[in-house]
Parts: C-alpha cells; structure tokens; sequence
C-alpha cells in the first residue's frame, strides 16, 4: 500500500469510530468497556520493546536510559520531561568508556 | 459559547506541542516527506495513532498492519461520541464535524466543564487542532534541521514517547500486567515476524487479557 491508501485508510477507521459513537444510541456490553481500556496500554507497551534496542548495539545504554524515563514519566507525568531525561541519560551513558 | 470552549483547552496545550514536536521529528527519520507528516495530522488527527504510524512506516509495516493498529489505537472514540452525543444535542452536520476534530482531551474538558452546546465542544475541538499542526510543522522544520539523525540517537524518542505516554495509565496491578505481557509478546514476536503484526497481536491479546483479569468488576 502507498503512503496515502494507508493514510486513507487510518482516515476512514478513525473518523467512522468518532462518527459511530455519536450517532449510536445503545450499551455497549461491559466486557468491550474493559477490552478497550486495555487496548492502550497493550498496544503502548508492544510499540515500547521491539524498538527499544535498536540497532547499533547500544542496549544496555538504551534500557537503562529508558528506566531512567520511565522513572521520570512515573514521578512527573510529563512526556516532555520523561524524553528529555531518557536522550539526556542516552547521550550522557553513551561517552561512558567502554 | 465557542471561545469559552478554545481557553478552556490552554492548559493543555503544554502537553500537546512537545507530543507534536516529537511525532514530527520520528515521522522525519522514518522517511515522511513534510506534506505527508502534516497530512496525517490534518486527515488522522490522533496523536497516539500517528505517532505509531511513524513508527511502523519505519519498521517497514505494511499498510493494513497499520490501518488495523490505527483502528485499534482509535476505537475507543465510540466511547467517547457515546458519552458526549447524550450530553450534546447535535443536529446531523454538527455531528460529522464534532466526529472529526474529536480527541481524548477536547472530550475530557468538555465533559468536565459541562458543556452543553456545539459551540464549545468546537472551541475546544479545534483549540487542539490547531495547536496539534502547529506543533507538527515546528517539528518538521526542527527534524530537517537534525543533521545526522542517526549520531543524535533520533530514533530512540519513539521508544521514549510511548513509554512517557504507558506509565501514567498503569495504576492497578492487572494494567502492569498486561503493559508487561504485551511488552514481552511483542518483543518476542518481533524477533519472528517483521513489520506491524507484533504490535497488532500483543495489543488484542493484551487487551483480551486485561478484560479477562478485570472480569466481575463493576463498571
């Protein structure tokens, strides 16, 4: 798929959930409630792992750096600030020798 | 009224430009052109769904594994036209225009302040809009500028992102435990499949699993 099928495509599945929620007038069952509380935190946590090692062999650096984030995200719940400290931690450890 | 809607959304501005800088800046390295990093935030207009996006284009997912994440990230927008239709009388052209600038934020503050009319669920609607492409265009001129993504670690904000975004909505122990397993299903899959479907499969096994924990509460 080119870039805008797919741009299209992500359009039409997040405008139709926006538009079908306000125009729907039923319950929805319990268990979808909880299903799609979930969803975030599932689909956050599964972008979070493949990506944290990347690719040129810095993962330890790059665990350790994202602790530290993930730290600052947990006491401050500040997205700029967790980033900032994450690169900071990243750039810093990575002058480390060895 | 309109503008009462547009301030009340200021303060979160705060939080909206530095998500907006760092979805433009991964968007850059994954290999978006501009037009097409700030069509996503004019057409899609949901931050958590393009910022993934982003990053699967990177990884070099295919379009449906992209489409179906999107979908999964954005569904939970039902809920929320649900919520607000019932509070809100909407004749039917407002009800396409309110659909389409609709986000968590602007619903929140709308039902926190009560609002009863279309003119401030708009004010608020498009106070982000604004504010969410005017974010997207700094950080593209701000990713352009980054000469050598690859040394600065650029790639490494995704990561980061999503992270920042994950820790403050684990709150209970049945949400560590599926932030957990899902980490670990995706990590593992990533190893066997590329591209997008990790990400899609973690996410509904991690979301069926986290129903599953949570079954027998009150809602």
């Amino acid at each position: 798929m080119t870039f805008w099928a797919t741009c299209a495509g992500m359009l039409a599945v997040t405008f139709g959930s926006r538009l079908a929620g306000l125009g729907l007038r039923a319950e929805l069952p319990p268990l979808w409630h909880r299903f799609l509380h979930f969803v975030p935190i599932a689909v956050f946590a599964a972008l979070v792992t493949p990506s944290l090692q990347g690719s040129r062999g810095e993962g330890g650096i790059r665990v350790a750096a994202a602790a530290l984030a993930a730290l600052a995200a947990w006491r401050t719940r500040q997205l700029a600030l967790a980033i900032a400290v994450g690169m900071a931690a990243f750039w810093l450890l990575r002058l480390l020798p060895g | 009224m309109f503008r009462d809607g547009f301030r009340a959304m200021l303060p979160l501005w705060l939080g909206v430009v530095p998500f907006g800088l760092a979805y433009a800046v991964i968007a850059h390295d994954a290999g978006l052109s501009l037009a097409e990093t700030q069509a996503l935030s004019v057409l899609v207009f949901a931050g958590s769904a393009q910022v993934s996006a982003a990053g699967l284009f990177a990884r070099g997912a295919g379009g449906l594994e992209i489409v179906l994440t999107t979908f999964l990230l954005n569904v939970r927008h039902v809920l929320y036209g649900m919520s607000l239709g019932r509070r809100v009388p909407l004749t039917l052209r407002q009800r396409f225009v309110a659909a389409y600038f609709l986000t968590d934020e602007a619903y929140g503050v709308s039902i926190a302040r009560g609002a009863k009319t279309f003119r401030f669920v708009l004010g608020a609607e498009l106070s982000l809009f604004l504010t969410w492409n005017l974010a997207t265009l700094a950080g593209s001129l701000l990713g352009s500028v980054i000469s050598d993504p690859d040394k600065v670690g650029v790639d490494f904000v995704f990561p980061l992102a999503f992270l920042a975004l994950l820790v403050p909505l684990l709150r209970r122990r049945a949400e560590l435990v599926v932030a957990v397993f899902a980490g670990v299903v995706a990590w593992v899959l990533s190893k066997q499949a590329p591209g997008g479907l990790p990400i899609v499969g973690a996410g509904v096994s991690g979301a069926l699993l986290g129903a599953w924990l949570t079954r027998g509460e009150a809602e």
